[in-house]
């Protein structure tokens, strides 16, 4: 099993240009433990919206590289996501999705991966042309080198144990905004 | 239709490029007016939520979106617009085809169409009905100059009074 914190920190030290939307779960706090950066997007409250968000990034800015740090409930939330993005076929997306197959900030609550249901199967089925599914580090640092310079759409199915993560807090959403498309010279 | 043109023609003229849409027989009327004139790009959700989180993350990027949908589509997209487009501030002009209203056949389409004034006002999104088509221009071009001057979303409603109901089977 993957340590999110870890492979965060290992993305980070590989990341340049590329931009990084979060999901609101825990991912987003080791993204940012693992290296704050300006073109990290992080998501206070709006569930499911992660690959959304990562499509029109990519749609309005396709020169840019746009991660999407998606979660399994989160992604579960918003499943239409995957047809969509596949029937656009943005190829400068990223979609990594951590899954713990439980919903990990309102008390571990199991979600439907910890049964039957496998993303990278759906994601596949959806008609993603690159997936991965990955459960060690060494797998997740091929993969995501591979993302950051091969066409996509890509989707990286992570298979991660939850821990508990570092640091905690977030500026407003407006400072969040702002910095965001400062950083990437976005017309507001 | 005209009114379908002067939206279009507005949408142009502020250099909106992404038409995002869940369907209805309104919105295509607007969709088709787009394809004639060009220069858009529609792309089709699976759910309007799911619109609303697209024209966020294009106008993150520094481009311009709106939504397309009907009312029913409206109640799919609440916790977007209130967790997204107002917390953090972003322009998204969504286009409401209004079903459930004047002249409706479906009871399935009413208590959405009923509700789609209260829901926009308690979440405090300015809201413009468009009910002539002598005005269309004027109100679609004064709720995207609001939607980006507020950065927030902006609804947009286009009536039965202007653009007509849709005839369907009756009840038995």
């Amino acid at each position: 099993m993957i340590d999110r914190g870890a492979a965060s920190k290992y993305l980070a030290g590989r990341l340049k240009d590329e931009v990084v939307v979060t999901s609101l779960g825990n991912e987003k706090y080791d993204l940012r433990s693992g290296g704050d950066r300006d073109r990290n997007f992080y998501n206070w409250n709006a569930m499911g919206m992660a690959s959304s968000l990562g499509l029109g990034l990519a749609m309005a800015r396709p020169e840019l590289k746009v991660i999407v740090y998606d979660g399994d409930g989160s992604l579960l939330m918003n499943l239409g996501a995957l047809a969509t993005i596949a029937m656009r076929e943005p190829k400068n997306l990223v979609h990594i999705v951590w899954d713990n197959r439980s919903y990990a900030m309102t008390g571990g609550q199991p979600t439907a991966t910890a049964f039957h249901t496998d993303l990278a199967a759906m994601a596949k089925a959806a008609g993603y042309p690159k997936v991965e599914r990955v459960e060690t580090q060494t797998a997740f640092e091929r993969a995501a080198d591979r993302a950051l310079t091969e066409p996509g759409p890509w989707f990286i199915h992570c298979l991660m144990e939850e821990k508990p993560v570092a640091g905690g807090g977030l500026p407003s959403p407006t400072a969040i905004k702002h910095r965001f498309m400062d950083a990437i010279g976005a017309r507001r | 239709m005209a009114w379908a043109d002067s939206i279009v023609g507005v949408l142009k003229k502020y250099e909106v490029r992404y038409l995002n849409y869940v369907p209805d027989t309104k919105i295509e009327q607007i969709l088709e007016a787009a394809r004639e004139l060009g220069g858009f790009e529609a792309l089709p959700l699976t759910r309007e939520e799911e619109g609303i989180g697209v024209v966020c993350g294009q106008a993150l990027g520094g481009g311009r979106g709106v939504m397309l949908c009907p009312t029913a589509g409206l109640g799919n997209s609440i916790n977007a617009l209130a967790a997204l487009a107002i917390t953090y501030r972003i322009p998204c002009p969504v286009i409401i085809g209004v079903r459930g209203d004047l002249g409706e056949f479906n009871p399935g389409q009413v208590a959405m169409g009923q509700a789609t004034q209260g829901i926009l006002d308690a979440l405090r999104i300015p809201t413009y009905r468009i009910t002539r088509e002598d005005e269309t221009e004027k109100i679609t071009e004064g709720a995207l100059r609001i939607c980006y001057a507020s950065e927030g979303p902006v609804a947009i409603l286009v009536t039965n009074e202007l653009a007509g109901w849709k005839e369907g089977r009756k009840r038995d």
